[in-house]
């Protein structure tokens, strides 16, 4: 399956969240911060729909993995920031390594052939 | 429990929480529309391409509102807000729904909130859970078998004191009883306790001002005192400055040392002393030798204790009982008792048993109370039901109108869980209004409970006051009752299949779900049954009581208590206080004759007992003693209280301390000791027989003919001492009116420091010995007729709706031609038929519940012929009247409208 330059790709169920977490390892942000370095460090193969963000960014918040506090931006700005907490950083860890698993074995049944590369 | 918390907390957050979100959106927006800007857009088109970025701002705000977590509390929000809207469209079928529930469950909560005062409520100590009370098994020749009594000799307290390593502590305490408290030259009647001096340490109590007694404070010459709260508060204005004051108790100097905590009245049920002294305080008050030696003959005190961590009772028994009857034992060969069947009996076979006292110490109020209690409770309970079962039917009959509704809604996809919980959600709404309704009408109930019981006792040592555990019992009645009359309506009118309900005409012409409410009908005649029955058994119980010949007269009779040794009299003066009072009374005008004694014909306080174990000088084995109720009375007291004097005559005032010591016996008392003889002149002990009387009943109608023996009041006196103190006064009067101001004027005459109480006519205090029967009697009655209003209620809407129902057929009938007559009977028939059913299941059910109460129960059996006879009438009356009107409705149907109105 090969993909075009381009083109963006629909999240999976699920990774959205791994995806926020792991952004937000690298400091606290805001929302729109955290979609623009999704897209930024995907290449832009993967488009985060602000309808889905939020809710997201919600959930998380409530199940104490991420906490917010109302900040000034670099414009100056009064913006909602996100950070992660020592649980959340827990369920980092867990989270991405369910995703190596799972990516590998995704790996390993759709190319059987190029075992040795990969 | 938490996360209930935090939604609740987040649902009064919640509007905070949208304008941040909006804010949150608003920010997104404007970043998103600078970053295009920056990359060269023109400025409306930045904006633009945000928002069409960010996609539908409505979804997405609902999106992130169901991550809060409260689409249950919304939906529960949504049913309330729909319950509410449908009880203010009908507000009458609300108001009388609420109105029975708060009935129901304020008779609940206040009978609940006495048997929790009574039996359920932990003393207001340290880890309760840990005290224990000492009682001991006397055997008996007349049964053979123990009877169990919580007295113990003070040398038994100190060895147990010594010796025990299972209780961390061990405390012994004994009432006072009356006391006259005198502070800054007033003085007042009061109730008071000795308690050794650990005994508010053993149960962990701080005191609220001051201190408590010390450890070896409780020595000989002790005269320190503890007041309690209420009363610090009410005789002394809660004045702290009291502390360090002087009192005297009983003419005797003491001085207060501290004030016991508002929570802390007593440690056991109806007791609650006024005032705390060390128990070697009892020799200022009143001095007896045998008091602190004497280990068989002066059992006089309580002893509790408290166990030590992770020993339980049954340890702590096996320990005591073994110091218990080691030190009998070694009394025993020392004593001069010895010799006795009995006292052997005692030492040999008695033993110690532990009580666990958590919710007190053993009370005569708790045991007097607790099955009359349980049984209001039970009697409470099928009211409620009664009130359930009604509801039930009122839901269902409202249903059965809505049932195209519920039809078109489960057509729609709406699920039935759904439908049944919105159903719920309503009849709980109603019942928790109920509920809260009901709370302060129970309170108010419990406390015309506690005045009834304790009538004209001003102090009733019983508090109600609501706590957590009466608040868990309403909430958990309501939310019951709400779910019990909720339930079956709302899963039998969901259950309908949409499609031949809606093809039907008119809504409510459906078919009635028949065999429920017919079911629920005759619930209620069968609990109507059992309320109606066990009313009329108490009823009946109490004409039987009144009704006993008791062998006096209680008519025209006012009693009246006067305490010569209260204010301070030695006992050797007492004689004289009181003959001058006598004197007095027998000349007041209105008064046709006046006497004195020590117990009255029907007494509260208490009752004497002795034995004869000596006749003309013959010693009876001890076997054949004769066990006898005594009294001291004056002069004229037979006359007075209308007792006949058989042979002989009554004592006179030459019965005086010099005079030969004279007695006379009853009939009773007669026969058994003088079988076949006439027993004048003859001796009991040293006495004399002067005459014989009738027998009366000592202790109440209850009471069987028992051996009586009667001393004179006056030649009672100095040797014997006036142990009880005071000495009731008994006046037969021509008309009561002022009487007893009267005679408070004439005692104060003699010396104003009399106390004068409990003056009562000997109808009153009839009237107050049969308060438990008469309390099961008068709410019985009350909530029978309540249930039967309630069934009558039920009945008529059952008819009433069976007669809309048939509007049609009886139409037809009437157009063919049937009698009036023959309709009315159709209605009628069906009314009687349930009535019937309902008996005959409630007549077996009131039989069962009566076992409970047949301990309460005097002159007929659990299956009296005449109250189940009665109960069977009233029924059949009541349900025939409730079916009446329908039925005359039927009969008013006219032919025409009715076959039209198809």
């Amino acid at each position: 399956m090969s993909i075009e330059a381009n083109s963006r790709v629909e999240l999976l169920q699920g990774t959205l969240d791994l995806l926020i977490l792991r952004t937000l390892l690298l400091g606290r942000a805001h929302g729109h911060a955290i979609a623009k370095h999704i897209q930024r460090t995907s290449e832009d193969l993967l488009q985060v729909e602000t309808g889905s963000l939020y809710p997201a960014l919600h959930r998380l918040e409530a199940r104490g993995w991420i906490a917010a506090d109302w900040e000034l931006s670099e414009r100056g700005k009064r913006a909602k920031y996100y950070r992660l907490t020592i649980k959340g950083r827990k369920q980092l860890q867990a989270e991405h390594a369910k995703w190596d698993t799972f990516s590998r074995a995704m790996g390993l049944v759709l190319n059987p052939l190029n075992r040795e590369e990969a | 429990m938490n996360q209930i918390l935090r939604k609740l907390g987040w649902m009064t957050r919640r509007s905070r929480k949208e304008a941040e979100l909006r804010d949150e959106l608003q920010f997104h927006l404007q970043e998103e529309a600078e970053q295009s800007e920056a990359a060269g857009l023109p400025a409306e088109q930045a904006k633009r391409a945000a928002r069409r970025e960010l996609g539908n701002v409505a979804l997405l705000m609902e999106d992130t509102r169901a991550t809060w977590g409260w689409i249950w509390l919304e939906r529960f929000w949504q049913d309330l807000r729909y319950s509410a809207r449908m009880l203010r469209k009908n507000p009458g079928f609300a108001l009388a729904a609420i109105l029975s529930l708060a009935l129901g469950i304020g008779a609940n909560t206040a009978i609940f909130s006495l048997l929790n005062a009574v039996l359920f409520r932990p003393l207001p100590v340290a880890d309760p859970q840990q005290l224990v009370q000492f009682t001991n098994t006397i055997p008996l020749w007349e049964t053979g078998s123990g009877i169990a009594r919580d007295l113990y000799a003070y040398p038994q307290l100190e060895r147990f004191q010594a010796q025990s390593k299972t209780l961390s502590g061990i405390f012994g305490w004994t009432g006072l009883g009356r006391i006259n408290v005198g502070s800054h030259g007033t003085s007042g009647i009061a109730q008071g306790n000795a308690s050794s001096d650990n005994f508010f340490s053993v149960l962990g109590v701080r005191p609220r001002y001051g201190r408590f007694f010390s450890a070896g404070e409780d020595r000989a010459g002790a005269s320190v005192a503890v007041i309690g709260d209420r009363y610090w508060r009410t005789r002394f204005g809660a004045d702290p400055s009291i502390i360090g004051g002087a009192i005297t108790v009983n003419q005797v100097p003491f001085t207060v040392i501290g004030i016991t905590p508002p929570e802390f009245s007593g440690i056991s049920v109806g007791g609650s002393p006024d005032i705390w002294v060390p128990l070697h305080a009892l020799d200022l008050l009143k001095p007896d030798s045998k008091r602190w030696k004497e280990p068989f003959s002066s059992a006089w005190m309580q002893i509790a204790g408290r166990l030590r961590p992770a020993i339980s009772r049954q340890q702590a028994q096996a320990e005591l009982d073994v110091i218990h009857r080691q030190f009998l034992a070694q009394q025993l060969p020392i004593s001069q008792f010895s010799g006795l069947e009995t006292v052997q009996r005692f030492v040999y076979e008695g033993h110690l048993v532990l009580r666990p006292a958590a919710t007190g110490m053993s009370s005569g109020l708790r045991d007097s109370y607790a099955l009359p209690l349980k049984l209001l409770m039970l009697v409470a309970g099928i009211v409620l039901l009664v009130a359930c079962a009604n509801l039930a039917n009122l839901l269902l009959a409202r249903a059965s109108n809505r049932r195209r509704e519920f039809a078109v809604r489960l057509a729609l996809g709406a699920s039935r869980g759904r439908l049944v919980r919105q159903f719920l959600t309503e009849s709980i709404v109603l019942a928790l209004a109920g509920g809260l309704l009901a709370t302060p009408m129970a309170w108010w109930g419990s406390l015309a409970l506690v005045r009834m019981i304790f009538a004209g006792d001003s102090r009733a040592p019983l508090s109600v006051d609501p706590d957590w555990r009466i608040f868990a019992f309403t909430a958990a009645v309501s939310l019951l009752t709400g779910i019990l009359f909720g339930l079956a309506p709302a899963l039998c009118s969901t259950r309908a299949d949409p499609g031949p309900v809606m093809k039907e005409g008119t809504p409510g012409a459906g078919r009635s779900p028949h065999t429920l409410d017919r079911t629920l009908v005759v619930a209620q005649v069968a609990l109507s049954v059992v309320l109606i029955t066990g009313a009329g058994l108490f009823l009946r119980t109490l004409q039987k009581l009144w009704s006993v010949n008791v062998g006096y007269d209680r008519e025209h009779v006012l009693m009246l208590s006067v305490d010569a040794e209260l204010a301070g009299y030695p006992s050797d003066r007492a004689g004289s206080v009181y003959r001058e009072i006598l004197r007095r009374l027998q000349v007041l005008p209105g008064v046709k004759s006046a006497s004195a004694s020590i117990v009255r014909p029907v007494d509260d306080q208490f009752y004497l007992l002795d034995k004869v174990n000596e006749i003309d000088g013959r010693r009876l084995p001890e076997r054949d003693v004769i066990h006898v109720a005594w009294n001291a009375t004056s002069p004229g007291y037979f006359s007075t209280v209308s007792t006949a004097v058989v042979s002989g005559r009554d004592f006179e005032l030459r019965d005086n301390e010099t005079a030969p010591k004279v007695v006379i016996v009853n009939e009773s008392l007669a026969k058994s000791a003088f079988p076949n003889q006439d027993p004048l002149g003859h001796r009991l002990g040293l006495a004399t027989i002067v005459g014989v009387v009738k027998d009366s009943l000592y202790s109440g109608a209850r009471d069987q003919p028992r051996p009586l023996l009667y001393h004179p009041l006056f030649q009672h006196g100095p040797d014997q001492e006036y142990r009880w103190g005071f000495v009731s006064f008994e006046l037969r009067y021509g008309s009561l009116s002022n009487l007893s101001a009267e005679v408070r004027r004439e005692v104060a005459s003699v010396d104003p420091n009399l106390p004068v109480f409990d003056t009562k006519t000997l109808v009153a205090q009839t009237e107050e010995s049969l308060m438990e029967v008469r309390l099961l009697a008068t709410l019985s009655s009350f909530f029978g007729a309540l249930a039967l209003l309630l069934a009558c209620v039920g009945f008529y809407g059952l008819m009433a709706y069976a007669v809309a129902r048939r509007t049609a057929e009886i139409g037809i009938r009437l157009a063919l031609g049937a009698r009036r007559d023959h309709i009315m009977w159709l209605v009628l028939s069906e009314t009687l038929w349930l009535t019937l059913a309902g008996i005959a299941a409630g007549v077996p059910l009131a039989w069962c519940a009566a076992q409970f109460a047949k301990s309460l129960l005097f002159g007929i059996g659990t299956a009296d012929p005449l109250t189940i006879a009665a109960t069977v009438a009233i029924l059949i009356g009541v349900a025939a009247l409730a079916g009446c009107i329908p039925a005359r409705r039927a009969l008013r149907v006219d032919p025409m409208t009715a076959l039209r109105y198809e």
